[in-house]
């Protein structure tokens, strides 16, 4: 989907005006701020050329207004993948050259979770504008760093946080907000896997270099690499940040094929002031359930995933003459009953639901790669209009933040076995929806 | 084959018998307002359900009537 595909989407979904006012990032998607940077080329260079980075490789390709100079990457395989797209582009194995060249406007940082704070603060130090992929950094001090970076320097700085530009979930956002479940009073967030979460390794001595998803010490697992995009709806919903938050995380199945040491099964209860909980579950040797978000409301249910809108209201009765016959007919058509069930689950599990929106494309989750259709382009479009204009969009940082800290909070607790809340010292400014 | 020949009293019999299936659907569909308190507009909405229900009941009673015809038959030899 291209920026007028989305913008048509949105006009569709009657969300041209409410949406914009509501979530202020999507401005960027705008008839005028298209027409703002008409005409402009963007040079990008980008550090990091492995599947994340080919990923945004194979959109920027398809865009017009952006030209790739320069591509980065210690690890040579992936960068003659890369430069193939690019031929042009000058190939550099060390980023911090890569920033001295004048010709690169912005950058693109998909590297792994270690590296994306160093990389983003010498990149904004270097006056470019930047695109890091999620989680904002390893630890909380250091996304505290790259906050207060971005914030003394100015400049663009977006986190692949691609939920905020996804239609459907706008969408969804849009109607939460505006009452159609009623009060939000639960969020369950949950990512199930059946893989190992490995790439394949030309040589034992690359083991840690490329699984590096699978080390602490370069990672921080499900809860940085998952958790981190399915955190943002609690927040999101509910225009608020949770208070606490208690997790159990083990390694209980792939630690007997391979030297992994982050966990393979987690669980987090991340509680909000107004006491709602929002949990989020991940397995990675299970995958029957696949990917969930749902936002509960007094009213009724959204699952954000396949974009569906489940009713807690009774559903309207048939006309009298109708539920006359229905009474008649199941009165002959049932079975005597001498025993049964003393009672039945109050479920409207089982109702059918509405689409929120034509067309959706429902993503398994199953890809570690990215999926199509899930905002990552939407995301990269909004990241290059950013770039000309040097204006950052309002909230796409601090809602990446906030998810930042709470996934590594999360972890942090799961490690300690402890509830734990914010400290304030990395507490930055928060404005609710 | 012989003609058959319906004569005007037997048209207007089934026809007040029709008439009949009619008022019985429609006293029906009113019991049916009544009781699921359903509103009153029905009266003419439902009146498809009114005429399937009145072409039912016309059906039920051709075949009970047949049926006494040929069990009146049966007895009479």
């Amino acid at each position: 989907m291209n920026r007028k595909e989305f913008l048509s989407d949105c006009g569709k979904m009657g969300m041209a005006g409410v949406a914009l006012s509501l979530f202020p990032w999507l401005e960027s998607c705008s008839e005028k701020a298209k027409q703002e940077v008409q005409g402009e080329k963007v040079q990008i260079g980008i550090i990091g050329t492995g599947s994340r980075g080919l990923f945004h490789i194979k959109h920027l390709v398809q865009m017009p207004n952006v030209e790739v100079v320069a591509l980065c990457d210690n690890y040579r395989p992936h960068l003659e993948d890369a430069a193939q797209y690019y031929p042009e582009a000058k190939l550099y194995d060390d980023y911090r050259r890569m920033l001295e060249n004048k010709d690169v406007k912005g950058v693109i940082i998909a590297t792994p979770l270690y590296l994306h704070a160093p990389m983003t603060i010498a990149a904004m130090e270097a006056g470019k504008a930047v695109f890091c992929e999620k989680s904002m950094a390893y630890t909380m001090d250091e996304a505290l760093e790259v906050y207060n970076c971005r914030k003394e320097l100015g400049g663009v700085l977006f986190i692949g946080q691609q939920r905020l530009f996804d239609p459907k979930y706008v969408k969804a956002m849009q109607m939460i907000h505006e009452g159609v479940i009623g009060e939000v009073v639960g969020v369950r967030n949950y990512w199930y896997r059946n893989n190992n979460w490995r790439r394949e390794v030309p040589s034992p001595e690359l083991e840690r270099h490329i699984n590096w998803r699978l080390y602490s010490e370069y990672s921080r697992g499900l809860m940085t690499e998952l958790a981190c995009h399915q955190l943002q709806n609690g927040s999101w919903a509910m225009g608020q940040l949770p208070k606490q938050v208690m997790g159990a995380g083990s390694l209980i199945h792939w630690d007997k094929e391979d030297e992994r040491d982050v966990y393979d099964n987690v669980c987090a209860i991340f509680t909000y002031p107004n006491g709602v909980n929002m949990t989020f579950e991940s397995i990675i040797s299970n995958k029957h359930f696949g990917m969930g978000e749902q936002i509960l409301g007094t009213k009724g249910t959204i699952d954000l995933v396949t974009a569906m809108h489940y009713t807690d209201e009774p559903a309207p009765k048939g006309s009298g003459m109708h539920q006359l016959i229905e009474q008649i007919e199941s009165g002959v058509m049932s079975n005597s009953v001498f025993a049964g069930t003393s009672w039945a689950a109050e479920s409207s599990a089982l109702a059918p639901g509405m689409p929120i929106m034509q067309n959706v494309k429902v993503v398994s989750g199953e890809s570690s790669v990215g999926a199509e259709a899930d905002g990552s382009k939407e995301l990269l479009e909004a990241f290059l209009h950013a770039v000309v204009t040097g204006k950052q969009p309002e909230k796409v940082l601090e809602e990446s933040y906030y998810a930042t800290q709470f996934a590594l909070l999360a972890d942090k607790a799961m490690h300690e076995n402890a509830i734990l809340t914010l400290d304030e010292k990395y507490k930055v400014p928060y404005t609710p929806f | 084959m012989k003609d058959s020949i319906i004569t005007a009293q037997a048209k207007k019999r089934e026809l007040w018998i029709l008439l009949a299936c009619f008022v019985v659907a429609n006293i029906t569909n009113w019991v049916a307002i009544i009781r699921f308190s359903a509103p009153w507009y029905e009266v003419f909405t439902q009146i498809g359900y009114v005429v399937v229900t009145t072409l039912v009941i016309y059906a039920l009673m051709a075949i009970l009537r047949i049926a006494f015809k040929v069990y009146k038959l049966i007895t009479r030899k």
